[in-house]
């Protein structure tokens, strides 16, 4: 990775605050405030957020152009519809329901099985279908949504794991986020449910975020709650060293879906499923900076790198040969 | 490192130069060439006593007779102003008697009107006109009245010495409202005030007294009315008394206005007449008073001045004009510290809030209503409301929690209870709301870091919105809201790291 100063080292102790402000200065930490003004203000278009911001235009965007989904089984718009959420859930054995305008993971609702009309949550709690008609109606009615606008609520194919992830991932689906920047990926991470986040991968509750060295795409160190772990907090399995397959494909498909959203600089979220492959969840805007931590280096190198560029491969193939040799050289030169 | 940062904001930070720079100049120009104060400090209290009249005309002549405030009161009155746009105005002056202004129209509209007398008051001491009254006539009263009146009289009598002690004694047995003869004469059906009984049964010892109107100026006043004051004459001097206590002296700063029952107000041809008075502070420079005694009124002659508008106007600016550093105060809060909030500005509301029950009450009060107001609301997820309607249940709620507690407060004789009702209620039912969510999807943790989060920025806000240093500045030097703009402007442009982040990203700090 990259090489950090020296001075940086004082920082925790009694260089103070400047002195820490130096030293993430000097690693090239990236902070909301200067992501919002340099990047996401400056390359992502107001007119595309809408595009992003309603999980059902993304999907159809993401169908169009041929890349796989998780399936919708169906969308509730109205209250009025909640009477016929029996007949959309009467088919899948499991499904997942979640806000169209969600954000950060929250409002998701994960049924594994069903029994005797029961529906089983990811925790292996059950619900009556009037609980989960009760849960679509805060859904719609914008609880989930910033400024409590009236939702959507879709429901869609659960995702099953990849084996891969079983040993360092506790229930739910562990998901990896591209960070793409100009359509070259400039980081990526993968993020691991545990208890704390009851079976989430969300960082916010709890869940573990793991860095992913893009040129080969093998795990590194991790974190949670922004303080750097090598083990899995539930299984004290080691985090770093795993190697994530179709490494390639999904590099390519988050370059694809930056396209598609036509945002300059925005976070791509994907899923591995056993038996459909690579797929994407959804595209965000605002992309957090704690993959900054889970890969231990700052993004402003990365970013300004590739600002710098004057011109940039159009070719899908091309710019993931870039993002992985880009990787390579500072991995190298640290 | 600071080079290429302006470099690359050299728009903005010309405009926010430009900004502060107008604004500043504008200030240092009214305190250094007119001398504006830019600190309470080196200033007096004046008060502005404004009466305004309201009516309407019906088409035809009319005429507004408004008596003036004894010459007595004028003495502490430094200058006085008349605002009657299109009337014609004359003052009448009768020997010895009050002056009236006289306000005529030949056609008067039938829309409201609304005339203005202003006058401005220095405060301190209280005077009343010294004029020796004759003894007054014993009063006939009817019986049972009369009995009781006279028992209280030669109680009253038994235990005092001369005039002064009479009328106290008499007071504070007229205080006792479980003495038989007290009930006797509180029960007589009397339209006038209790003042006005009090000087009747004075009578009946044949004590002068009368009875004073003015107003208070101790807190700005917005549309009240004058208050009678009792006040006895002992052969030598007048001495004011409160009927309800039995203590000698005035109100602080009581300005009187008129004596007895003269008309204050007397109108011909005009309709729906209302008579309103408004107080407020104002503050001029030390040195100014000694000037402005009987001269013309203070005229800034630039810039922006506020003390010209209607006092009840002036009152609401003194609030209005500290939100934008409340808001500045928000935006610091996020932007650089990175302070979690519920909520953009209702922070600055509950700070807005604090500043009427004060700092530790309004805390208390906050966190008695978020959280009795969010154990009901997880309550309520029992019963799977509709998200609109849960609203307005916590909504509702949150009134009768303040109503219950204004009222407990008022029982228990707890003043600052009272205030509650100056919270923001719908802000407090969203944050309830919104709290509840947190709570449920992210856990106690996360609603007690934004709550906290939040108290600090109202407080934060509230010591700056209560700094009276800086109302000061804010009410006489308006133009400070341009460099308030001009920072906001850099705020807005600060991509600078969030204190917050400096521990967030700690693992990134340290070199490996």
């Amino acid at each position: 990775m990259t090489s950090l100063p020296e001075q940086g080292a004082s920082a925790g102790g009694s260089g103070g605050w400047l002195g820490r402000w130096r030293a993430l200065r000097g690693n090239g930490v990236l902070g909301i405030n200067a992501r919002n003004r340099r990047y996401v203000m400056r390359w992502n278009s107001r007119s595309k957020y809408p595009l992003v911001d309603d999980k059902l235009t993304t999907k159809r965007l993401a169908l169009e152009a041929g890349l796989a989904v998780p399936e919708l089984y169906g969308a509730v718009r109205f209250q009025g519809e909640l009477i016929h959420l029996d007949r959309v859930l009467a088919a899948p054995e499991s499904f997942v329901i979640k806000p169209a305008h969600g954000s950060g993971g929250d409002g998701v609702l994960v049924v594994t099985d069903r029994r005797r009309g029961l529906f089983i949550k990811g925790d292996g709690r059950a619900l009556t279908l009037r609980d989960i008609e009760y849960f679509v109606s805060n859904i719609l009615s914008g609880v989930h949504s910033l400024g409590g606008i009236p939702d959507v609520a879709m429901v869609e194919y659960r995702v099953r794991p990849s084996r891969l992830f079983d040993a360092i991932s506790y229930r739910g689906v562990p998901d990896i986020r591209l960070l793409i920047f100009r359509g070259i990926p400039a980081m990526a991470m993968v993020r691991l449910p545990t208890r704390a986040s009851d079976g989430k991968a969300n960082l916010h509750q709890g869940a573990v975020g793991v860095g992913i060295a893009l040129a080969s795409g093998v795990t590194g160190h991790g974190v949670v709650r922004d303080q750097v772990v090598d083990e899995h907090p539930d299984f004290g399995t080691p985090l770093v060293g795993h190697a994530i397959p179709d490494w390639e494909a999904l590099l390519a498909i988050g370059a694809r879906c930056a396209d598609l959203a036509g945002l300059g600089y925005c976070g791509v979220d994907l899923v591995l499923d056993e038996d459909r492959g690579p797929m994407m969840l959804e595209i965000n805007a605002r992309p957090g900076l704690a993959i900054q931590i889970a890969n231990q280096c700052g993004l402003e190198q990365r970013l300004k790198v590739i600002e710098a560029m004057r011109e940039l491969p159009t070719d899908i193939g091309e710019r993931i040969a870039l993002a992985r040799e880009l990787d390579a050289a500072r991995t190298a030169a640290g | 490192m600071p080079a290429p940062f302006f470099a690359r904001l050299s728009p903005l930070a010309a405009m926010a130069l430009l900004l502060a720079g107008i604004g500043l100049g504008m200030t240092v120009l009214k305190a250094v060439h007119y001398d504006v104060p830019l600190l309470p400090e080196l200033t007096t209290t004046v008060w502005t006593v404004e009466a305004r009249i309201g009516f309407r005309g019906d088409g035809g002549s009319s005429k507004v007779e408004f008596l003036l405030p004894p010459r007595v009161s004028m003495e502490r009155v430094i200058d006085e102003n008349f605002v009657s746009r299109g009337y014609g105005l004359a003052i009448l002056e009768a020997d010895g008697r009050p002056r009236k202004a006289t306000w005529t129209l030949r056609r008067t509209p039938t829309r409201p009107q609304a005339l203005y007398y202003q006058v401005r008051v220095l405060g301190g001491s209280v005077v009343t006109d010294a004029s020796v009254p004759p003894f007054p006539p014993v009063p006939d009263y009817k019986e049972p009245l009369a009995s009781a009146i006279q028992a209280v009289l030669s109680q009253a009598r038994e235990q005092s010495a001369d005039v002064f002690s009479f009328t106290e004694q008499t007071l504070r047995i007229l205080a006792d409202t479980d003495d038989e003869n007290v009930k006797v004469i509180r029960n007589v059906d009397d339209r006038r005030s209790w003042e006005h009984l009090v000087a009747e049964i004075l009578a009946g010892a044949r004590i002068p007294t009368r009875i004073a109107y003015g107003l208070p100026l101790e807190r700005p006043l917005v549309e009240g009315q004058l208050i009678p004051w009792l006040e006895v004459h002992n052969g030598d001097e007048w001495r004011g008394y409160n009927v309800v206590t039995g203590a000698p002296g005035y109100p602080p700063g009581f300005f009187i206005w008129r004596y007895d029952d003269a008309d204050l107000l007397r109108t011909r041809d005009v309709r729906d007449v209302g008579l309103s008075f408004s107080t407020t502070q104002t503050r001029v420079a030390q040195m100014d008073v000694a000037q402005l005694t009987g001269a013309a009124f203070a005229v800034q002659p630039f810039g922006i001045d506020l003390t010209r508008l209607p006092v009840s106007v002036q009152n609401l600016y003194h609030v209005v004009l500290m939100l934008p550093l409340g808001a500045l105060v928000v935006a610091f809060m996020r932007v650089v510290v990175g302070v979690p909030t519920f909520g953009t500005f209702m922070p600055i509301l509950i700070a807005l809030a604090f500043r009427e029950t004060q700092l530790a009450w309004g805390l208390a009060l906050f966190l008695t209503l978020v959280l009795v107001g969010l154990s009901l609301r997880l309550a309520l997820a029992q019963l799977r409301l509709l998200l609109v309607p849960r609203l307005a249940v916590i909504l509702v709620v949150v009134v009768c929690l303040m109503l219950a507690i204004t009222v407990l407060s008022f029982r228990l004789g707890v003043e600052q209870g009272l205030s509650i009702a100056l919270f923001p209620m719908v802000i407090l039912a969203m944050t309830i709301e919104r709290m509840s969510i947190v709570w449920e999807e992210r856990g106690f943790g996360e609603t007690a870091k934004e709550t906290a989060g939040s108290l600090l920025v109202a407080v934060c806000g509230y010591f700056v919105m209560n700094e009276p240093h800086l109302e000061h500045l804010m009410f006489y030097f308006p133009e400070l809201l341009l460099v308030v703009l001009a920072v906001l402007l850099l705020l807005g442009a600060y991509s600078g790291y969030r204190l917050t982040e400096l521990f967030r990203f700690g693992a990134l700090a340290r070199a490996r």
